[in-house]
């Protein structure tokens, strides 16, 4: 372990716009956030804040709002005291992104949440209602200026969650975990809106690989401390630095070290369309879809005309963009909707009962855990499904031990899930479902909002998986890692069926679902050059 | 009793006969869909394997429509049918009190909003004015002189016509009122009526609240939504047990601890945009004759029928 924390600016560039000296902050609850922080943000910078999860980012980014203020040390925006009238100046110049954009969507309207910021700076009503309507045009959201934002996606949410701070013109952005949950389409909006922000940017995220030529600074965070300030690509450019702060990320290209041709940004000499060759599955179908329709009741179509089959010990990989019909269609075979068309569980068609028992069959683990998690205690949360299923107690005993050491989380039985980190409750939520011993299990976006050792560890539990998987992600190198297949879905329908070496060689899927998976494998191939470059 | 009233018998198989009638024409009228409304139907009763939709509508969908409601002066409007209504309340017959209530259905089609949420809100009353219906009948005191339907065999049970105008009253003016907050409150943004209550009096803060629950009912039933999938996935279906007991009390807590949590972040958001406790607003109110007509015109239609009430 070592504790370089080196000033990033050896010729600082004049006043410093944050100020940090020897901050310190602890919890009502005593928890030690923020231990002895000293650190100075100039105008302009673009810092990437990272560490493992608890590791005091968040706190950190509150303290530079003024959300919060130090039980030690001292805090400075542009040389005074964030206290009283400059505390006023910090909220008004100082924009903060929290990751749930329904957190700053609270007025009425898309147009009232934009107007509350310049409102509160005291802007006149014309000026307010130009940056209003400039920002939300900008975000694409010209014609549902008057709509509330309950009508809105999650990656619209979060694009109008952004107008909404952008519309201050805020001299200060600091973002926590702003490509979390989206899609590549919608990540790459986003990452074109950051570059083209002027201003001074704090980002917290897990994905290096989203920082990647947007910050050029990176400061690592541990147990409260600063252990890093340097560039961010000294950061990128040293494994045992990103290994030892949870971010090493370089599992996910281990295929480079391979001669198999795969897709990695740029088309490889020995690309040769596919070796995995056909799928060899032969075993009768589990379930089936023939001609499947659904549409909700507000009139959206969710299916169109689905034609898929899904066998015994098949991995399969839903893939799409938001908005593609992968959850729709999860839910169809979970047997919480119902459309028309035919659905076939072990070749004979559903009635209403054997319907309604398809969840002894088929289990899930939703994207956000938190929505699936609502006992007290670990050891319950895991108990739930099989007390449903009417086992005894020895045997929901029996369940939720083997179901708790598959997740490597056995001592958590008396842990309250609420209190256990993200990653962990992902984790809890996989044992949730595997203790009622599911033969299909489908997981939605398992990787979302993980942290690079949290996936690590997630890839090795799915992997031991026995039963037949299918796969929500938009995370390629899991899809990759795990699923022999892929379904490609678009607007309702299953657009491609094939094998996933044949998927990732599908020089045609951009323009069908402008799903663009090929940035972040280029900026890792370029990491990982520099990373190279390093060790020569 | 019987000898101090006025007793009309009724014989028992025609009066079980028109009673199973009128259930059954009552049943039809509320549950029967037309094939027009079938697709309003589905909008508003999402029914998945029979689980009807309980969720919120906005309240101000349609505000942006134009009507004699729409293009009302926000605070002559609220007034002006806060007063209305009061005059309802004080009526005393049933005469007065079914013309309430057609002006009220008078006043919907004048302001062009559709009858579902008119429809919704009166269904959601209808179980406690049922009861009103069913009840009052048998059980108010009895008048010497009054007239009562005697079933034969139920003599023990007189049927009170006074009883049964009374909680006919009690409808038509609790029909009449619920049916006027439509043009009252879904005829402007829900901000602008909220600023017109803080400028008529009621407590900024509770306004504040009124807007910001709101805009979270919709979150909050989406996230009971989630949770509630959740749960069934692992197979829970509600049963009359003590398990459902307890797992529908740690469903709610949780519910409630991330409603919680919710909030002081919802909180966190605010501050950081420059909140200083009071919501901006550059709400502009300009009242012109029209304006003011249209408020004398609903107190003369009030005092009206409050005036004909008393004098017939």
């Amino acid at each position: 372990m070592h504790f370089i924390s080196e000033d990033y600016h050896n010729d600082p560039k004049g006043l410093p716009l944050f100020e940090l000296s020897g901050v310190s902050f602890s919890y009502p609850d005593g928890k030690e956030a923020l231990q002895d922080i000293s650190l100075r943000i100039y105008h302009g910078d673009r810092i990437a804040l990272v560490g493992q999860n608890g590791s005091g980012k968040t706190t950190l980014a509150k303290h530079l709002n003024g959300l919060y203020q130090p039980r030690k040390g001292k805090l400075l925006y542009k040389g005074l005291p964030m206290q009283d009238e400059q505390l006023n100046v910090v909220r008004l110049e100082v924009g903060v992104m929290f990751q749930d954009p329904d957190d700053h969507l609270f007025c009425n309207t898309l147009y009232d949440d934009v107007a509350f910021g310049p409102m509160n700076q005291g802007l006149p009503e014309e000026l307010v209602e130009q940056r209003v309507k400039k920002a939300l045009t900008d975000a694409g959201f010209a014609e549902l200026m008057y709509k509330p934002a309950h009508f809105l996606s999650y990656g619209q949410k979060k694009r109008a969650a952004f107008a909404a701070i952008m519309a201050m013109q805020p001299a200060v952005l600091i973002l926590d975990e702003p490509s979390a949950n989206l899609d590549p389409k919608q990540e790459k909006i986003f990452r074109e809106m950051l570059a083209a922000y002027e201003g001074t940017i704090i980002c917290i995220n897990h994905d290096l690989l989203f920082l990647y030529g947007l910050c050029e600074r990176a400061v690592v965070m541990s147990n409260g401390h600063i252990h890093h300030d340097f560039s961010f690509n000294d950061l990128v450019s040293h494994p045992a630095s990103l290994r030892e702060h949870g971010l090493d990320f370089s599992f996910r290209f281990s295929c480079c070290q391979s001669d198999t041709p795969h897709r990695h940004g740029k088309k490889s000499a020995k690309d040769s369309g596919g070796s995995e060759g056909k799928l060899q599955n032969v075993s009768p179908a589990l379930l089936e879809l023939r001609d499947y329709h659904f549409v909700y009741p507000d009139g959206t179509i969710g299916l169109r005309g689905v034609d898929m089959a899904l066998r015994q010990g098949d991995t399969l990989a839903l893939i799409g963009e938001n908005g593609a019909g992968k959850s729709t269609l999860a839910s169809v075979l979970l047997g919480i909707e119902q459309g028309q068309g035919e659905y076939l569980f072990e070749g004979a068609a559903l009635n209403k009962k054997r319907r309604q028992e398809l969840w002894r069959r088929v289990g899930m683990v939703f994207q956000d855990s938190a929505d699936q998690l609502f006992c007290p205690s670990c050891w319950e949360e895991v108990a739930f499904g099989p007390q449903q299923l009417g086992c005894s107690k020895a045997e929901v005993a029996e369940r939720v031990s083997d179901a708790l050491q598959q997740v490597k989380l056995a001592d958590y039985d008396q842990r309250v899930p609420l209190n256990i980190s993200g990653g962990e409750r992902k984790r809890l939520a996989i044992a949730a479902a595997l203790s009622m011993r599911p033969e299909v299990l489908i997981l939605d976006e398992p990787t979302a909002g993980l942290d690079p050792r949290g996936e690590a560890l997630l890839l090795e539990i799915i992997k031991g998986l026995p039963m037949t998987i299918i796969l929500i992600s938009h995370d390629l190198f899991f899809v990759q890692s795990l699923c022999r297949r892929a379904i490609v879905m678009n607007q309702g329908q299953v657009i491609r069926d094939y094998s996933t070496a044949e998927f990732l060689h599908d020089g045609h899927l951009e323009s069908v679902n402008q799903l663009d998976f090929t940035y972040k494998n280029s900026c890792g191939t370029e990491i990982m050059a520099l990373q190279e470059a390093c060790l020569a | 009793m019987l000898a101090d009233a006025r007793v009309i018998q009724l014989p028992l198989a025609q009066t079980v006969s028109l009673g199973l009638g009128l259930l059954i024409s009552l049943a039809f009228l509320v549950f029967h869909r037309h094939p027009d409304d079938e697709q309003s139907s589905q909008r508003h009763h999402h029914h998945r394997d029979g689980e009807p939709d309980w969720s919120v509508p906005a309240i101000d969908d349609h505000a942006d429509l134009h009507s004699f409601f729409h293009d009302w002066d926000p605070r002559l409007k609220i007034a002006s049918l806060f007063l209305y209504c009061f005059l309802v309340v004080s009526i005393h017959s049933v005469l007065w009190s079914f013309v309430s209530l057609v002006v009220s259905v008078l006043a919907i089609m004048a302001s062009h909003l559709p009858w579902s949420g008119s429809i919704r809100r009166l269904m959601a009353m209808s179980g406690f004015l049922a009861m009103f219906m069913i009840v009052m009948p048998f059980t108010v005191p009895f008048r010497p002189g009054e007239t009562l339907l005697v079933v034969e065999g139920l003599s023990r049970f007189p049927f009170h016509v006074s009883g049964f105008l009374l909680a006919l009253k009690v409808v038509f003016k609790a029909m009449a009122i619920a049916l006027m907050m439509e043009p009252l409150f879904a005829t402007s943004p829900l901000a602008v009526t909220l600023n017109t209550l803080a400028g008529l009096g009621i407590p900024k803060a509770i306004c504040q609240m009124v807007l910001l629950s709101h805009r979270y009912i919709f979150v909050f039933l989406h996230e009971m939504k989630r949770m509630y999938r959740g749960m069934m996935v692992r197979g829970f279906r509600p049963r009359t047990s003590f398990a459902t007991m307890r797992t529908v009390g740690n469903f709610m807590g949780m519910l409630f601890v991330r409603s919680f949590d919710r909030t002081q972040r919802v909180y966190d958001a605010m501050l950081s945009r420059g909140f200083n406790g009071t919501f901006p607003s550059y709400v502009h109110f300009r009242a012109s004759g029209v304006d003011w007509g249209k408020a004398a015109l609903w107190i003369i239609i009030g005092l009206s029928m409050l005036g004909l009430d008393r004098m017939f």
